[in-house]
């Protein structure tokens, strides 16, 4: 496996000048499935933002090679797909289709491949049949997983989602469980639930303001009661 | 969401739905621009253009009730208009309508000029939006050459209108939820205020996540979209009896009417 992500000594403070992120390190490699834990404000979402490129701090942020910079950006886009908590954000378009179609038709392909690859899409999520939709009419599961096609239509190696569980019910939460461990793609999803971290994730990168504390497979960070315990965090059931 | 969407009924199909959104605009346009050009004296002849709008509201299948009902929620500002008319201008008129014949002042005939017109173009309105999925008219005014700013202006608005409509129901309950009493004028202006406040700024944090997802997925300026917009025979029918009948209105009945 080769590097997808490689993140050295960045730091990011906000305007107010208040640290965000402090001397990260990390590493994931291609197909890894990630989980970054920790309790609110441990900076998950602002590193996610990071990788993305819309946070520019100190230190290095290369993705799939390419360091982060304002000339590699339009290259990197293609190859990180990065999804927003709320999926009313993610979902901007009039029609589920023309949000899906929106990605590709940015890459400059053609009708007929941005068609077959909104239709792929929406078939990896289940909802080949709502494509005409408009999002306002869809459920809080069918926004999600449509967001996260407005992705996948995009075809990136690297897919961060940032809260992707939050607000689902049980059977949903099933449903994207299912849908993120069939993908083959490297996944970084932020997360304060750790039994839906424990079940997608292979690796846990816990942080609490704003610095990484633990790095390691799920079932040795996670089931360290006393290192769950000191960052407000709970041990999943199936490490308890 | 448990509002109603003014586009609920777009998603039926009928011979009205399948016209192209480019000939249903350039119509209502058309449509709406002779009807407001009419004299102010017209009444009569408003009822005769009210049947275009009508006919096409039954054969798309929209019920009246749910088109009258907009019409009222859009129409206090018009009515306001229309209802001073009769208060500053006094001079008395000859009015007929078919038989019947009466007196009445020219302030009264603008107020139902007026409501008249405003009924007619918004049953209008509402045949377009009610049978025209907004995506595809949206579509169909890119074709046109309307201005790519109005293009993405609309359609942010028509996809983030039930967003805002969500919160505010959501900031009201919550505040109906802890409010036991009137509070006097003051404190709940300040309220108001405060919740006004609060859903400014969630809209500002939805802005700079919207752009976020925009340009993750390479936005750069251009809204690309692909269109499956074609016109077709039965597009060409309705151009042509909706143009005969607008003008036949305009040129044959209307100053008979006068």
């Amino acid at each position: 496996m080769s590097k997808a992500i490689e993140i050295i000594d960045f730091s990011y403070k906000y305007p107010d000048g208040t640290a965000a992120l402090a001397e990260i390190n990390l590493e994931i490699q291609y197909g890894e499935k990630v989980a970054l834990i920790g309790p609110n404000g441990a900076g998950k979402s602002t590193l996610l933002l990071a990788m993305a490129g819309f946070v520019r701090g100190s230190g290095s942020v290369i993705i799939a090679g390419l360091q982060v910079g304002r000339e590699s950006m339009a290259k990197i886009r293609t190859q990180i797909g990065c999804c927003l908590e709320d999926p009313d954000d993610q979902l901007f378009m009039p029609t589920l289709f023309d949000d899906v179609a929106f990605g590709p038709l940015n890459m400059g392909l053609d009708a007929e491949r941005v068609k077959v690859c909104v239709a792929s899409a929406l078939q990896t999520v289940g909802l080949e049949q709502m494509g005409d939709k408009a999002p306002h009419h869809l459920s809080a599961g069918q926004k999600r997983a449509a967001a996260i096609a407005t992705i996948l239509s995009m075809s990136p190696e690297i897919i961060t989602l940032d809260e992707p569980d939050g607000s689902l019910d049980p059977k949903n939460r099933k449903n994207l469980v299912k849908l993120l461990i069939g993908l083959s793609q490297t996944l970084v999803i932020a997360t304060c639930n750790m039994d839906f971290a424990a079940t997608v994730a292979s690796r846990v990168v816990l942080m609490d303001a704003g610095r990484i504390v633990a790095d390691g497979s799920s079932e040795r960070v996670m089931s360290n009661l006393k290192l769950m315990t000191e960052h407000d965090l709970e041990v999943p059931r199936r490490f308890a | 969401m448990h509002h109603a969407y003014i586009d609920k009924f777009a998603y039926q199909d009928s011979v009205i739905h399948r016209i192209d959104s480019r000939v249903k605009f350039i119509v209502v346009l058309i449509f709406t621009a002779v009807v407001i050009s009419l004299p102010r004296t017209s009444v009569s002849i408003l009822f005769c253009y009210a049947v275009g709008p009508f006919t096409v509201l039954v054969i798309g299948r929209v019920p009246l009730r749910f088109t009258f009902k907009h019409i009222l929620l859009v129409s206090p500002f018009v009515m306001v208009l229309a209802f001073t008319c009769p208060l500053y201008d006094r001079t008395p008129v000859e009015i007929a309508f078919g038989p019947f014949v009466g007196q009445s002042t020219a302030g009264w005939m603008r107020c139902f000029t007026i409501l008249g017109k405003f009924v007619v173009t918004m049953l209008a309105l509402i045949a377009l939006v009610s049978t025209t999925r907004f995506n595809t008219l949206l579509a169909g005014l890119k074709r046109i050459g309307a201005p790519k700013i109005l293009i993405i202006q609309l359609g942010f608005l028509y996809r983030y209108i039930f967003v805002l409509i969500d919160r505010v129901h959501h900031i009201l309950r919550a505040r109906a939820a802890r409010t036991f009493r009137y509070l006097g004028l003051k404190t709940e202006l300040k309220i108001a205020a405060a919740m006004l406040g609060s859903l400014f700024v969630r809209s500002i944090e939805s802005a700079e996540h919207i752009d976020i997802a925009m340009r993750a997925r390479g936005f750069d300026g251009n809204w690309r979209t692909l269109s499956t917009l074609k016109i077709r025979g039965t597009d060409y029918i309705f151009l042509f009896a909706a143009a005969a009948f607008v003008f036949g209105l305009y040129f044959f009945v209307q100053p008979v009417l006068r």
